[in-house]
């Protein structure tokens, strides 16, 4: 999947602007960004739904909207969340969405309830479903076009933990498959969990852009002390060269390090303190997470603005 | 032995119409209040008759014969209109009220098929219950009829297929509409109005104008049967059959036509 330029406007407001995006084969992509930030405008875009202001896209090499029938019945997409005809059961929803694919589709369908877990409950129908029963469902809908790539619009809403395990494994299982996941999420924590690449948006523009672990280790390195007195160790390391940042958070200091070895600086930090005549309890070298990485990068954003 | 093959277009298919007819035939409240407003209405028309003549034979005939036909016939014409709006509309405007209209637009197929589709979808569920309320009608017309006579097969032949015509064509009309406004309600609410307030309206004036020969109820009422007295215009209206066609292919062009480009460039 791939995108240049790709831009959409409502009016004098820019939802989407200037998205160039990449998405590898067979990988679990996600697309983070908070509540409002363009991700499903993007997705709708993509799909065909909306028309962009700007900008080309393409999906599985083939451009869009130029080849879009054929670039589409490759792909299984769940937009915003899924939405079936609540008076029909799960199998009869399937079965009409399958009579607008390929004539091999209504031979997926058992297939596909049977992979979510949905075949005991397909002739209930859909009005008497949970969020959680729709979402499957939205993925049994992808699966029965034998989809090469997957765009997933916050899938994990409405599913209990128990559920988003599931879901999780089955996504993996997927991409493991050969197939191409996007996951557009606010969720950091699943997108961490679930992906092994990521563009984080925000206001409509993609502002970092990467494998997963690229972005995390991209912050500054953290180092987290457990020592008496707290205030007073961090009055004493404040105006350390190798400390960027002091802090306090459930009673521990927080260090953000500016120094090019953090480990000798963690080494030369530790030494201060004994010194100084502090107790030492913990010294806690902390990876940033996702979630302070994105943070960091829509704060900054923010500010600038 | 040979079968012939329909050209029906791949786009369209038959599997995309045979989707329409399920998503149609399992709504069980549409389906019993079609059901009522056409088979249900017959009957119903009819028993009130048995009884009125069971209880006072002096003043009201037997159920069968010419004058209940064209009674019966005007009723239900109007009741079964308001079921072909009902399921037009629902045709038209239920996928996108779902929100199933999306899931069927990222399958690729290109949307005026899905549009396309919904029109025999849609008649293969209205018009087999309109012709069963038909052939009551017509079958309790040939009963008991009393001294007035029957209608004749010929008339009954040709006011079948004229009735069949314009319920088709109000499903059409109702069809496009819903497409078009995206809304059952509101379609249902323009419809209904346009068909038993206004057309009933100007079918009684004795001097409707020229105006009144481009409403499309008042166009096919003047297609009926010359027999069916019961629901033509009462006053002059001079148009010839071309007009009354020309008439109701504008009504359908602009319907459907509004309707496919609707559905074809509407944010899913």
């Amino acid at each position: 999947m791939k995108t240049e330029g790709l831009g959409k406007r409502f009016g004098d407001e820019a939802v989407v602007s200037d998205v160039d995006l990449r998405v590898p084969r067979g990988t679990a992509f996600g697309y983070l960004g908070p509540n409002g930030a363009g991700k499903t405008t993007l997705i709708r875009m993509l799909l065909g739904l909306l028309r962009p202001t700007s900008g080309t896209m393409e999906l599985l090499g083939l451009p869009v909207p130029k080849r879009r029938r054929q670039a589409l019945s490759r792909v299984g997409a769940i937009v915003d969340e899924p939405r079936f005809h609540g008076h029909l059961t799960g199998r009869q929803n399937l079965w009409a969405l399958a009579a607008a694919r390929e004539p091999e589709a209504h031979g997926r369908i058992e297939g596909a309830l049977a992979r979510v877990g949905l075949r005991e409950r397909a002739d209930d129908r859909v009005s008497a479903y949970s969020m959680g029963m729709r979402q499957r469902l939205g993925i049994a809908a992808c699966l029965i076009a034998d989809p090469e790539l997957l765009i997933l619009d916050e899938p994990m809403n409405g599913l209990d933990p128990a559920g988003m395990l599931e879901f999780r494994e089955l996504l993996h299982s997927l991409v493991e498959e050969g197939r191409t996941v996007v996951l557009s999420s606010h969720l950091l924590d699943e997108v961490e969990k679930t992906c092994d690449a990521i563009a984080i948006v925000d206001r409509g523009r993609i502002v970092a852009q990467g494998p997963i672990d690229e972005l995390r280790a991209g912050g500054a390195p953290i180092l987290r002390i457990e020592c008496s007195d707290p205030r007073r160790a961090g009055v004493l390391l404040r105006n350390r060269a190798g400390v960027a940042a002091v802090g306090e958070e459930d009673g521990m200091l927080r260090l953000e390090l500016a120094a090019d070895d953090p480990r000798a600086e963690t080494a030369n930090i530790a030494h201060l303190l004994l010194d100084a005549g502090f107790q030492l309890y913990r010294l806690q070298p902390d990876e940033d997470s996702l979630e302070e990485r994105f943070l960091e990068i829509t704060s900054r954003l923010g500010e600038a603005a | 032995m040979s079968t012939i093959a329909l050209p029906v277009p791949r786009e369209l298919g038959a599997r995309l119409v045979r989707a329409e007819i399920l998503k149609l035939r399992t709504r069980r409240g549409l389906m019993i209040a079609s059901l009522l407003l056409t088979v249900g209405a017959t009957v119903a028309t009819f028993s009130i008759l048995a009884v009125l003549h069971a209880t006072d034979p002096a003043h009201h005939k037997l159920i069968g014969g010419l004058p209940h036909y064209d009674d019966g016939m005007y009723s239900l014409t109007q009741l079964s209109t308001i079921a072909a709006i009902l399921i037009g509309a629902t045709a038209g405007a239920g996928d996108l009220a779902a929100g199933f209209f999306r899931n069927l637009v990222v399958t690729g197929r290109p949307r005026w098929a899905l549009f396309a589709a919904r029109i025999p979808g849609g008649l293969a569920v209205l018009l087999p219950m309109t012709a069963l309320a038909y052939a009551l009608t017509a079958g309790l017309s040939q009963v008991v009829p009393g001294s007035e006579g029957t209608p004749s097969v010929a008339l009954m032949i040709e006011a079948g297929l004229w009735f069949e015509l314009y319920i088709a064509v109000m499903f059409l009309l109702a069809l496009g509409f819903a497409s078009l406004l995206g809304s059952r309600a509101t379609t249902l609410g323009i419809l209904a109005g346009l068909q038993l307030l206004v057309t009933p309206l100007v079918q009684g004036l004795h001097d409707p104008g020229v105006g009144a020969e481009s409403i499309l109820g008042i166009a096919l009422w003047k297609l009926a049967p010359r027999e069916l007295a019961n629901g033509a215009p009462a006053g002059q209206l001079g148009m010839s059959l071309a007009a009354e066609v020309s008439v109701i292919v504008v009504w359908m062009v602009l319907a459907l036509g509004l309707g496919c480009w609707r559905t074809m460039t509407r944010d899913a």
